[in-house]
């Protein structure tokens, strides 16, 4: 009976046309929009994904990475005097104001990391060393910051709050959620931009690694009793608890998840219309299909593999569409994510709301009486 | 001659709310094989309901249905596609064709539902147009054939599989004189020369003429 669907379907060109185009916009909007939020939640979590730490220490009530306040360097020596605790490292992320080469100015985002482990830096590092922003006014760019800031050439030097930077490396593919450029430099420098509020010096996050990653739990529990003021999160947790503030508290990663269902709604009314149309047009087929014998499921394979080969195809041009213009993103800043698992997951969502959509039209088929045939 | 498909007081109450209307009531004939039976009456006599309670379609309310001897009537609802498959071939008068298959796929569809082998029926859907007279015709769509060759088509699709039994409801309707007179010579041969049991429902008294056996029927009720 796949014959059948296939020779049906095909039939009227132009409705298949139409349908299609229908379902590859349909999936090219999920697509999309998927892999849109995946990419800007990659870019969000970057630096904890990409730290090796198991532990990472806010102060109180931070929401995101992008928003942690600073609090009293010292109590590093309460986290390092853990005897789990391998190793303990402060990391600053504070914004700055970058001077551009035409006067203008561009607000950035400030890594300071210590060199000489190397703990919170840039990990796609395409020129330069993470030692080399030791001792000095130095900094690291990233590649894909250029289109903002202009010519990233190691050696030049740049102007941030005034005072003059040595650029003396380029990582890639390091982006931050709000789009602001990060630099990344050393910690002690990084320090000079918390501002002269606080009497104490100060850091904004403490990251901890243990011997054992088992004792995480009791590590964790200890902490939190002992830094009554700062929260105490594991990795995961503080993944988690960035990307929920992006798409549930600023309500941006719920747009675009809105937007994905938007696009599956569009696609699967559309797939949906079309089967059903086609069923109530060829009632008498079916009925008399019924009557020589054919039985319910043989016309409901009929009709799902119509909807699944209509969701297939198209899901397969929009598919293309993305992967032929993610370069021509990619230069736009845009950030996608597209994994194999993914594309597959997506393409399993498209097939289901195809066969969701078909399902009004088995009804019709249940519903068929072969009696009907012989009323002409 | 051998009786192939028999039914014994079949009647058959529609349930219109406060209202039953008795469509059939008691009929009981027997359709044998190389035979031609014609049911003639008026409109809403019954006639399309006795059908499809020939052609399992429509169960009866009582009595019973036996195809070769076997009471069917009272198979299940999902055993009723099989027998149909197996026994019967069926004509209709707006002949019913898929209009997105050619000629020769129409005829395949039935084959396939029962299963033919993909090369196989190739062949045999030719050859069933061949013997229709339709065989330079069989890469068709239905839109570019004249109304005999559609029924000609459905007669070829009703003949896959070599069904035992024949129902034709209305075959000549929709068709001029000379062509409706080809389509009753057509199952006036299945019946004499293939030995198939034929079922005819028809106004046209040109069927008549190729009947071994005419049924009025009035009110659901067989007169002669």
């Amino acid at each position: 009976m796949y014959w059948l669907a296939l020779r049906t379907i095909l039939y009227k060109k132009g409705r298949v046309f139409i349908t299609l185009v229908g379902i590859t916009f349909s999936s090219l909007l999920t697509l999309t929009q998927v892999a849109l939020f995946l990419g800007m939640m990659g870019n969000a979590t970057g630096v904890i994904r990409n730290t090796d730490a198991d532990i990472w220490i806010t102060s109180k009530n931070t929401q995101s990475f992008d928003f942690s306040n600073p609090f009293p360097e010292q109590r590093i020596n309460r986290v390092s005097a853990f005897e789990e605790v391998l190793w303990a490292k402060k990391l600053i992320l504070t914004w700055g104001s970058l001077k551009l080469a035409n006067g203008a100015q561009e607000q950035i985002q400030i890594i300071g990391f210590d060199p000489a482990s190397g703990i919170g830096g840039p990990w796609e590092l395409k020129e330069g060393a993470l030692s080399d922003v030791k001792g000095g006014r130095y900094m690291i760019a990233d590649k894909t910051s250029a289109p903002r800031l202009g010519p990233l050439n190691v050696g030049s030097i740049w102007e941030l709050n005034s005072q003059r930077f040595k650029l003396v490396g380029l990582s890639e593919g390091i982006k931050s959620f709000t789009t602001a450029p990060i630099i990344f430099m050393s910690y002690e420098h990084a320090q000079s931009f918390l501002g002269n509020m606080y009497d104490i010096r100060s850091t904004t996050f403490i990251v901890a690694k243990l011997r054992n990653p088992e004792a995480q739990a009791g590590v964790i529990e200890s902490l939190r009793a002992s830094l009554k003021d700062n929260d105490v999160y594991t990795k995961n947790e503080f993944i988690l608890k960035t990307v929920m503030y992006w798409t549930v508290q600023t309500g941006l990663g719920m747009a675009l998840f809105l937007m994905a269902l938007l696009g599956l709604l569009v696609g699967g009314t559309i797939v949906g219309q079309t089967i059903y149309a086609y069923t109530l047009e060829h009632l008498q087929e079916f009925g008399t299909l019924k009557a020589i014998g054919a039985k319910n499921r043989d016309i409901y394979k009929i009709i799902l593999s119509q909807a699944g080969l209509s969701g297939a195809i198209g899901f397969a041009f929009g598919l293309a569409a993305i992967l032929l213009s993610l370069d021509h993103l990619e230069q736009f800043g845009v950030t996608l994510y597209l994994s194999v698992e993914l594309i597959v997951i997506l393409f399993i969502v498209v097939l289901l709301t195809c066969f969701g959509s078909a399902l009004a039209s088995v009804r019709q088929i249940r519903k068929l009486d072969p009696v009907a045939v012989f009323r002409g | 001659m051998t009786a192939i498909l028999e039914l014994k007081h079949a009647t058959k109450v529609y349930d219109q709310g406060r209202v039953k209307v008795i469509a059939v009531n008691d009929v009981s004939l027997t359709l044998e094989s190389s035979q031609v039976v014609l049911i003639m009456g008026p409109s809403g006599s019954g006639k399309t309901t006795l059908l499809s309670m020939m052609g399992c379609i429509l169960r009866p309310t009582s009595g019973d249905v036996l195809v070769e001897g076997d009471v069917v009537s009272r198979l299940t609802e999902s055993q009723l596609p099989n027998l149909r498959k197996s026994h019967f071939g069926f004509v209709f008068q707006s002949f019913n064709l898929f209009s997105s298959l050619t000629a020769a796929e129409n005829v395949e569809v039935a084959l396939r539902l029962r299963g033919w082998n993909r090369r196989l029926l190739k062949t045999e859907a030719q050859a069933l147009l061949a013997k229709v007279g339709l065989e330079t015709r069989s890469r068709f769509y239905p839109k570019d054939l004249s109304g005999g060759e559609k029924q000609r088509v459905a007669f070829a699709r009703a003949l896959a599989g070599n069904p035992h039994i024949l129902l034709a409801d209305e075959p000549t309707a929709n068709l001029d004189s000379a062509t409706g007179r080809e389509v009753l010579a057509l199952l006036k041969s299945a019946a004499e020369r293939d030995g198939k049991a034929v079922c005819v429902v028809s106004h046209d008294p040109k069927a008549e003429t190729v009947a071994h056996k005419v049924l009025l029927l009035e009110d659901g009720k067989v007169k002669s």
